[in-house]
């Protein structure tokens, strides 16, 4: 006979105070499980990792889900959340569940340099902090005031990783082409702690919150352009209930709006066939999915090509949910089948608007070898190219 | 009546195209000598009819027959009233849809539907309506519950007198015995007051409801429109004329002493849904054991149901009972923990609102076995099961009581089988058709040959045709409602109950006018015994499956005419061919047949008949045609009213004709019937059974014929099933018998 299970309250309990209140919701029918990205690839993760037996673990509060493999495997890319028939928060469950992990002091090994870096320097990626604006020598931003009226987040990717920084550069050329009034905090600002939140260390999340939003009310900053569709998700969905409101919008919204105003238009022909990846926390979490269409049609000699899984069908970087930190092998990577999307349409260039987005995507395409006839760009740099 | 018969051959829809109108018109005025034969390219059109119409009023033609579409459309077009015989012959779906244009096959497949049709049209009477003594249109209601009070406020609304009759003191049933009832009424996302005792008010202040409690039926006698009542109320014997009944006795909790696995009787913690309700209805929500506070509970759905070794069915609503329960506890303490271990949850209607709700208390499922229920010793419950969702075996805290969610038993599955006791006396031999299943409830008390109560379906259930007619019974003009007649909630109840209301009514009604009921509505026919030849054989007894016909005390059978649902099943039945209606008779049909031209066997035309049944094969016959399948031009069809009908004396006159096979299609029979008659198809092919012997006896190669089942639905297979057969009679070779 099988070895017998004690169901646990207690435990069920904790999960739900921890924020999973749609746990119990669940009706187990698993269409988040088939629906979930994992299915795609092979591999240990994929066999591991099952969304709707998580849950289910978490309902009775039994053994079982604490494995790496199955808590920290979501990518919480909302495939799921938005499909589910019962509304269930899938998401608010995986973070609750790996918070009652993370609080106890079980941070995977591979995170806990992350989560190192976020407390002592205000971001993931071991950068010192007086180093955070570095970027912005030569590039003349004024620093936010009164008298501008956007404040630039630029997100801690962007911020340090070289490749990431050309991103970071790109929009504030952008912006100022198109007379946009904005400044910066970045030298002041911590990382907005969107992805350290999916991965359930809610007391580390809620001290970032509590830094930038403390400066932001401090400087009287009311509408928030973010580079990341991550910080977007922090600002717009997870600040107001610590006392953070803000207007924001993606420099890819904004970008949009201007375009449909006449301010900024692109005169530079790229005769290419240009793609689009839409990033999960831009279109499915955020529902943004026509600017960034807009404005590569609007670039000249642009042949522009859906992707056959797109908008609210968009298939995952795999860079959410702490997972743009975690090493899954070649051939279980949901960017390779993402190239493998595109290089299908023959599209050119992949473009996205997104710096997980990206890592994930250079990484599949390099390992994939497909870089003599795919290239990887953000949308700020194809658009600042045409200007 | 002195016949003047008119021939009008529609020459529209492509027939004018296909066949020589030239040739099929000499079959009427040469071979038939009608007296008058027209064509026109649309019959249908207001030419056409006020044509015929013309000849009816200035010609004096009363017999009526066209050639051309199936007589399954534009039946209301060609209604020229009731004082005029008509019949139509198919030639458009049936010969020229599904066979080639101006072919001599094609022609003399046409001939012959005409010539058959010359025959039937020669054959038959116009029917005249029955008419029974002191008919009545009061309807009676067995059972006073939801399902009864229902359908008595329904009927009585309609203006029907009405009857109820409830063996308890009071009214209510079932529903009395609740605390809260599950949702009736938007957003049916948690219980309600129990609403029965406003539904009682109601019923007592309408007017023309007589309510008889304390009340059983000791017998009905008679027959729909004139039933005759014997009521028992408190040893006072009361006698009521009826028109039509309805029986909504409802069902019972299943015996949970039989549960002994699930605790009940070991553990004094275990209780029943029903022993719930109690609890809850007192108060607080406390153990029997030792009156502590319930904070926490288990419910065991599907105790004893769908188990083969108790109920092997589901009761359709303990899932929404258990669920309902759950709000109880939660409403006494929110923080109270509900486990409901389950097979699948089942929530019809808008029950899956009321069961999100309890998901979103906080509930948990589990689907799976349970393994074992223990006793801790404080007297907690501790369940282990099958956790089929995450695939391990789990087991619970303690809970401070378990709900056993009981299944339902309806009322007539109780009483000594009739059955049983035949089988005990004599071999039932397995040619004969299954014998109904009826127990002597003390329901309904029938003074029917067939027995006292209605015949059972699976698991003890009232009768219901229930694959295409669920509101229809064996027992012509008593209805069965609600959860006598198959598990269900309250809800579906109320519908159930409406429904048979309905039913009732319509039997009333149509009864008063002589006219048939389901299926058959508007058929004035009823089956004539020419009683002096009978030789009290009682086929006709045993097989009708409406118990239609009594015997009277010479053992002659009796017909009822108001029971009679006019499929000619007695009629097929009868050995000695006494049984026949006006207008549909085993001549008729022998003439039919006759009328088919044989051709020598030199000129290799072999004949098939096909014997189709009117409600399904004859439709399919005509789908094939309207979809263009063709198959082979020997057949030639006789529509019958139920394959049940056909008389064995037709295959020998089939057969001695010359033809070389017959096939017989029929609806599909066996558990999941779907015979309109119910029993028909089935005793067509028992009757063939016994016919292959004799064949064979006389050199005739029994698979000259064929019986098939056949649904609307199977059209698309009528080419393969003829042409198969044609094949099959080639390799046979000719009948011998052809040419004598």
């Amino acid at each position: 006979m099988d070895e017998i299970k004690e169901v646990s309250l207690e435990m069920k309990d904790y999960i739900v105070s921890s924020g999973a209140e749609t746990l119990s919701w669940c009706m187990q029918c698993g269409l988040c499980t088939n629906l979930c990205p994992w299915r795609l690839v092979p591999g240990e993760i994929s066999e591991a990792f099952n969304i709707r037996k998580m849950q289910r673990l978490g309902q009775l509060g039994l053994e079982g889900f604490e494995d790496e493999n199955v808590l920290f495997a979501c990518a919480t890319c909302g495939m799921c959340l938005v499909n589910c028939p019962r509304k269930v928060e899938i998401i608010d469950n995986v973070r609750s569940m790996r918070n009652t992990t993370v609080a106890a002091g079980f941070l995977p090994a591979n995170l806990r340099p992350i989560a190192g870096s976020l407390h002592a320097n205000g971001n993931p990626w071991s950068g010192a902090h007086e180093k955070r604006a570095e970027w912005q020598e030569g590039l003349n931003i004024p620093a936010f005031s009164d008298d501008t009226e956007y404040l630039l987040y630029v997100c801690c990717t962007s911020c340090f990783d070289t490749r990431s920084q050309k991103i970071a550069k790109s929009i504030v050329n952008l912006l100022q082409k198109a007379g946009v009034s904005f400044g910066v905090l970045t030298a002041e600002e911590n990382c907005c702690g969107e992805t350290i939140r999916k991965l359930g260390d809610e007391e580390l999340f809620q001290k970032l919150a509590e830094s930038n939003i403390k400066l932001f009310n401090g400087k009287g900053v009311k509408k928030i352009i973010t580079t990341s569709p991550h910080c977007l998700y922090a600002f717009k969905k997870d600040y107001p209930e610590l006392g953070g409101n803000y207007e924001v919008v993606h420099y890819a919204e904004l970008l949009g709006d201007l375009l449909k105003q006449g301010k900024i238009s692109f005169s530079t022909e790229l005769a290419k066939k240009v793609t689009f990846h839409d990033p999960c926390y831009l279109g499915r979490h955020n529902q943004v999915y026509d600017p960034q269409r807009e404005l590569l049609k609007a670039v000249p000699g642009v042949e522009f090509v859906e992707l056959g899984r797109n908008k609210e069908k968009s298939l995952c970087c795999a860079g959410g949910g702490g997972r743009v930190w975690a090493e899954a092998p070649m051939g279980e990577r949901f960017g390779e089948l993402r190239i493998t999307d595109a290089v299908d349409k023959q599209a050119d260039i992949l473009v996205t608007a997104c710096p997980y987005c990206i890592a994930m995507l250079d990484d599949a395409c390099a390992g994939l070898e497909k870089g003599d006839v795919l290239k990887v760009m953000e949308m700020s740099e194809l658009l600042n190219a045409s200007l | 009546m002195d016949k003047k018969t008119g021939v009008y051959i529609c020459t529209g829809c492509g027939i004018g195209e296909s066949l020589d109108i030239e040739g099929l018109s000499k079959v009427a005025t040469k071979e038939g000598k009608v007296p008058v034969c027209k064509s026109h390219p649309f019959f249908c059109g207001p030419e056409g009819v006020a044509l015929i119409k013309s000849d009816i009023e200035n010609e004096g033609v009363n017999t009526v027959v066209i050639a051309g579409c199936s007589s399954r459309v534009n039946y209301d077009v060609f209604d020229f009233g009731p004082s005029l015989l008509m019949e139509r012959a198919n030639i458009r779906e049936q010969v020229i849809w599904c066979h080639p244009a101006n072919d001599e096959d094609t022609q003399m497949m046409a001939e012959d539907a005409l010539r058959m049709s010359l025959a039937k049209a020669a054959h038959i009477q116009l029917p005249e309506a029955y008419q029974g003594q002191n008919m009545v249109k009061t309807i009676l209601v067995v059972g006073g519950g939801l399902s009864g009070i229902t359908a008595a406020l329904e009927a009585a609304k309609a203006g029907y007198e009405t009857v109820v009759v409830e063996k308890s003191p009071v009214l209510g049933g079932w529903m009395n015995s609740l605390f809260k009832q599950a949702p009736l009424k938007f957003p049916y996302d948690s219980p309600e007051d129990v609403d029965i005792a406003s539904r009682v008010k109601e019923l007592e202040a309408q007017s023309g409801v007589k309510i008889y409690t304390n009340a059983e039926i000791k017998e009905i006698a008679g027959a729909p429109g004139m039933f005759d009542v014997t009521i028992n109320q408190n040893g006072n014997t009361i006698q009521e004329r009826i028109g039509s009944v309805i029986l909504a006795t409802g069902a019972v909790p299943y015996d949970p002493t039989k549960l002994e696995q699930l605790g009940y009787g070991k553990y004094a913690n275990v209780v029943t849904a029903t022993q719930m309700e109690e609890i809850a209805s007192k108060g607080k929500i406390v153990r029997p054991a030792d009156g502590k506070e319930v904070q926490s509970i288990a419910f065991i759905q599907c105790a004893g149901s769908r188990d083969p070794e108790h109920l092997p069915y589901c009761s359709v609503e303990c899932c929404v009972e258990s669920l309902k329960q759950a709000t109880y506890l939660k409403e006494q303490n929110p923080e109270a923990a509900v486990y409901i271990f389950n097979k699948d949850m089942r929530t019809p209607g808008q029950n899956e609102r009321l069961y999100k709700r309890v998901q979103q208390d906080g509930a948990i499922f589990v689907r799976g076995e349970i393994s074992e229920i223990s006793e801790d010793d404080d007297k907690n419950l501790i369940i282990q099961s099958k956790d089929v969702l995450t695939g391990s075996t789990i087991s619970t805290e303690g809970v401070d009581m378990v709900v056993l969610a009981t299944g339902m038993v309806p009322t007539t599955a109780f009483g000594e089988s009739l059955v049983a006791k035949a089988e005990d006396s004599e071999e039932v031999e397995a040619t004969e058709p299954k014998v109904e299943e009826i127990l002597k409830s003390n329901l309904l008390n029938l003074a029917y040959r067939q027995g006292p109560e209605m015949p059972t379906l699976k698991y003890g259930f009232a009768d219901s045709h229930f694959i295409c007619f669920p509101y229809e019974t064996r027992r012509t003009g008593i209805y069965a409602a609600g959860s006598v007649r198959a598990p269900m909630d309250a809800a579906s109840s109320i519908e159930d109950a409406t429904g048979a209301a309905m039913k009732a009514i319509q039997c009333n009604e149509l009864t008063a006018i002589g006219n048939a009921v389901h299926p058959r509505v508007g058929d004035m026919s009823f089956p004539d015994f020419a009683m002096s030849r009978c030789t009290q054989c009682k086929r006709c007894t045993v097989e009708c499956p409406f118990g239609a016909i009594n015997e009277d005390d010479k053992f002659n059978p009796l017909p009822n005419p108001t029971r009679c649902r006019r499929c000619g099943i007695c009629m097929g039945a009868c050995p000695e061919r006494i049984i026949s209606f006006k207008n549909y008779s085993v001549p008729m049909i022998g003439n039919m047949i006759k009328a088919i031209e044989v051709p020598e066997e030199d000129e290799e035309k072999p004949r098939i008949v096909i014997f189709a049944c009117e409600n399904d094969a004859y439709p399919a016959l005509d789908m094939a045609g309207i979809n263009h399948l063709s198959y082979n031009a020997w057949v030639r069809v006789i529509p019958v009213r139920c394959l049940g009908s056909m008389n064995i004396v037709w295959i020998a006159d089939t057969l001695s004709k010359g033809i070389d096979g017959i096939l017989l299609l029929g609806c599909k029979h066996g558990d999941d019937y779907q015979c309109h008659f119910v029993k028909g198809s089935e005793l067509a092919g028992i009757r063939l059974g016994k016919v292959a012997e004799t064949l064979n006896r006389l050199d005739l190669e029994s698979d000259r014929v064929r019986m098939e089942q056949l649904s609307i639905m199977d059209y698309d297979q009528i080419p393969a099933m003829i042409d198969g057969f044609a094949e099959r009679l080639e390799e046979l070779g000719p009948n011998p018998y052809k040419g004598f």
